[in-house]
């Protein structure tokens, strides 16, 4: 048989539920969102690059990209919103609600987590066995606090540039030179993280590449999902739950559109760090 | 050429001798010359051929229609005075200046003059206005009449033989193409496209006669003359210059710390390439401009949404000018400046309505690298500042390393799986 292209396609054992469809949901509109913040963003801030002219020509123009911005800006708005609103549904639901706020399977940093920052490179200097890790890495927790953090200041930042009239009414006009600073450099640090690392570490890095469709479909072989995430899967093992994880297959729809979406993503997100890369540099 | 000539004064003295009677040679005056020169068959040639265009042949339809009707031939030509037969001299030349002094005057200092003399080939009075059929600058007719002016000092400003014996220099550049350049200018399309006589042509900026290069003093378009140059037509903008920081400097001379002197009407519209400020390559440039002396300021800007708007060649955010003013740009200590504090609401109003006393303590030319000037802005620059570089110096050592561990992991045949070393470190 023909190995699967996707690493979360890979290996042995039945599929297992990994992400909802909120969460699938949510990612899809971050992607689109962030791709379209980017692009619309960079040819302003990076203005002076021979690449930027021509780029903002292609965007329609400055007012143009604002508009395309702010449509981006709204769906990012929206996805907050909606996240904070299935936060507080779960807090509603859950029988034990400290387990969202601490404990091995919430997303709030652990004393494990710095474990296994130390772990990580005990065992990228050969002097420690990996990690195991439980339902989040370290590094998907960063991720997701990155975004929630990034969505916070740039939202916040952009909120103030996008109706200066009226914060002016009770902010002093130098709040915008301070609002600039933070939007642009935040921006920078996201898209220089979510382009480079995020993608090295979840799709492109050796044992992934070219790609990891878990957040896409949803679900991964039972082997791939006890591989990166062994205490999790230990833990639904041991309490019986796996059973009730398991998952089909993906459609043929559901794998289509992830495999298109998520390369999709790839290649911009790729071209336009490239962007800005040559744009510092030069 | 010369056998020409020769062969139509041969012509010319067998006809007067053939056809005049010998008391009218002795007379003075128009009559006796018309015999000959208002005569068409005195100016049949060897070969039969007539020549109308001579100037030899001067009909009373020609010098009645001209500026000169009321002037005798000997007024311009006294040397024939006496008479015929003539006698070719040096005194053959035509003294347009014992009537046009000062014209005649400016011309022998202007820069046509000397080359005139020497070489020949530089324009005198005839050259521009005409032999015997002279007509008035006001004239649609005539040669120096606004319309045509560029297509006349073009006979030779644009003949590429000229360009190439006179403007080879390597800073002669725009004197190889200010005529061309010219017929794109809102000036050059204004006179040729929209037929406005009053709108500038060559003379207008560089004189008829008196034309010196703008390295002599007495030059129209020296640097302390432009000013005064362009506001004979653009007389509102003198005065407003005039009262701006800049008009001022000029006046004194005052120079910046770095030697640049006051910007003149060219240093921001050129001379021969100008056009509406409307045009997007055009107030990029001025920015520019701008930028040469207010280098802080030029820095600062492109920090903004005004400057990146700007830089990418779109006209659609405040400019310099915007805020300060195109020719009346004071210091913003001045109460009469548009940045004086209690009129920046105003200034800022023109693009952000809403505008409010909060509005305009946004700070368009903000350094956050100015500690002094702008601690807030530097707090925040580094703090952001540390938080990328600590971010990525963490993760880019984060994922170097990983890579280097797969690499080695790999070279070695054996697996980085997690599942693995799981089983060595239970």
């Amino acid at each position: 048989m023909k190995k699967p292209m996707a690493v979360s396609d890979q290996g042995q054992g039945p599929y297992i539920t990994r992400f909802g469809p909120v969460e699938r949901t949510t990612h899809a509109l971050i992607i689109v969102s962030f791709l379209g913040l980017v692009a619309t963003g960079i040819p302003l801030r990076f203005a002076y690059a021979g690449w930027a002219a021509p780029f903002m020509r292609a965007l329609g123009g400055p007012a143009s990209a604002a508009f395309i911005h702010r449509i981006c800006a709204a769906i990012t708005f929206g996805y907050f919103f909606i996240h904070l609103v299935t936060i507080i549904r779960n807090l509603i639901r859950a029988e034990d609600k400290k387990t969202i706020f601490w404990g091995p399977r919430s997303m709030v940093p652990q004393p494990k987590d710095i474990r296994d920052v130390i772990g990580m490179f005990k065992w990228f200097l050969g002097r420690g066995p990996h990690p195991r890790f439980d339902r989040y890495s370290y590094m998907e927790k960063f991720d997701y606090w990155a975004v929630f953090w990034g969505v916070a200041i740039i939202g916040g930042s952009g909120l103030l540039l996008w109706f200066p009239a009226f914060f002016a009414r009770f902010l002093p006009g130098w709040m915008f030179n301070v609002a600039t600073i933070i939007h642009g450099d935040e921006a920078l640090l996201a898209l220089g993280f979510i382009f480079t690392i995020h993608f090295f570490n979840v799709h492109l890095r050796p044992e992934k590449f070219p790609i990891d469709l878990v957040i896409f479909t949803g679900r991964a072989k039972a082997e791939y999902f006890e591989e990166e995430h062994p205490l999790e899967y230990e833990r639904n093992q041991r309490e019986g739950r796996l059973a009730s994880l398991e998952a089909p297959a993906p459609s043929a729809a559901t794998y289509l559109w992830s495999m298109g979406l998520g390369f999709a993503a790839l290649a911009v997100g790729v071209f336009l760090v490239l962007l800005v890369l040559y744009a510092l540099v030069s | 050429m010369a056998g020409t000539i020769v062969s139509v004064f041969v012509a010319a003295a067998l006809g007067a001798l053939l056809a005049a009677p010998a008391a009218a040679q002795q007379r003075d005056g128009d009559v006796a010359c018309k015999n000959c020169h208002a005569n068409r068959e005195f100016l049949v040639g060897k070969g039969g051929s007539v020549m109308p265009d001579s100037v030899l042949f001067v009909p009373d339809s020609v010098l009645h229609d001209s500026k000169h009707a009321g002037l005798s031939c000997t007024s311009c030509h006294p040397a024939f005075a006496s008479g015929y037969p003539h006698r070719v001299t040096a005194a053959f030349a035509v003294p347009c200046q014992s009537c046009h002094e000062k014209e005649g005057q400016d011309w022998a200092r202007s820069i046509h003059a000397p080359d005139a003399v020497t070489r020949g080939n530089a324009p005198t009075c005839a050259t521009c206005h005409g032999t015997h059929h002279v007509l008035g600058a006001d004239d649609p007719r005539s040669r120096t009449y606004p319309l045509n002016v560029a297509a006349l000092c073009g006979s030779c400003h644009a003949d590429p033989r000229i360009i190439g014996t006179y403007f080879g220099a390597a800073d002669q550049a725009q004197a190889r193409t200010a005529v061309s350049s010219y017929y794109k200018t809102i000036h050059g399309t204004a006179m040729t496209k929209a037929g406005l006589v009053v709108s500038a042509t060559c003379s207008d900026c560089h004189g008829a006669h008196l034309i010196l290069p703008p390295d002599s003093a007495r030059s129209t378009i020296n640097r302390a003359n432009i000013a005064t140059t362009c506001g004979q037509c653009h007389a509102g903008v003198l005065q407003t210059f005039d009262q701006s920081s800049h008009g001022q400097a000029l006046r004194t001379g005052a120079k910046t710390p770095t030697g640049h002197s006051a910007p003149v009407c060219i240093d921001c519209h050129t001379s021969h390439e100008i056009v509406p400020a409307s045009d997007p390559a055009w107030f990029r440039g001025v920015v520019r401009e701008c930028g040469a002396c207010h280098e802080k300021e030029y820095g600062t800007y492109f920090e903004t949404y005004h400057g990146q708007v700007t830089e990418l060649g779109f006209g659609i955010t405040a400019k310099c000018s915007d805020c300060h003013t195109a020719h009346d740009m004071l210091p913003a200590t001045d109460p009469k400046s548009s940045v004086y504090p209690t009129n920046l609401v105003k200034t800022c109003a023109q693009c952000h309505p809403t505008a409010n006393e909060n509005f305009v303590r946004y700070q368009p030319h903000g350094d956050m690298h100015d500690r002094e000037a702008f601690p807030l802005l530097f707090w925040t620059w580094l703090l952001m500042t540390t938080l990328l570089v600590s971010v990525f110096v963490f993760f880019g050592a984060h994922t170097l390393l990983w890579l280097g561990r797969i690499i080695i992991d790999r070279t070695r045949g054996g697996s980085t799986h997690p599942s693995d070393e799981k089983e060595e470190h239970p």
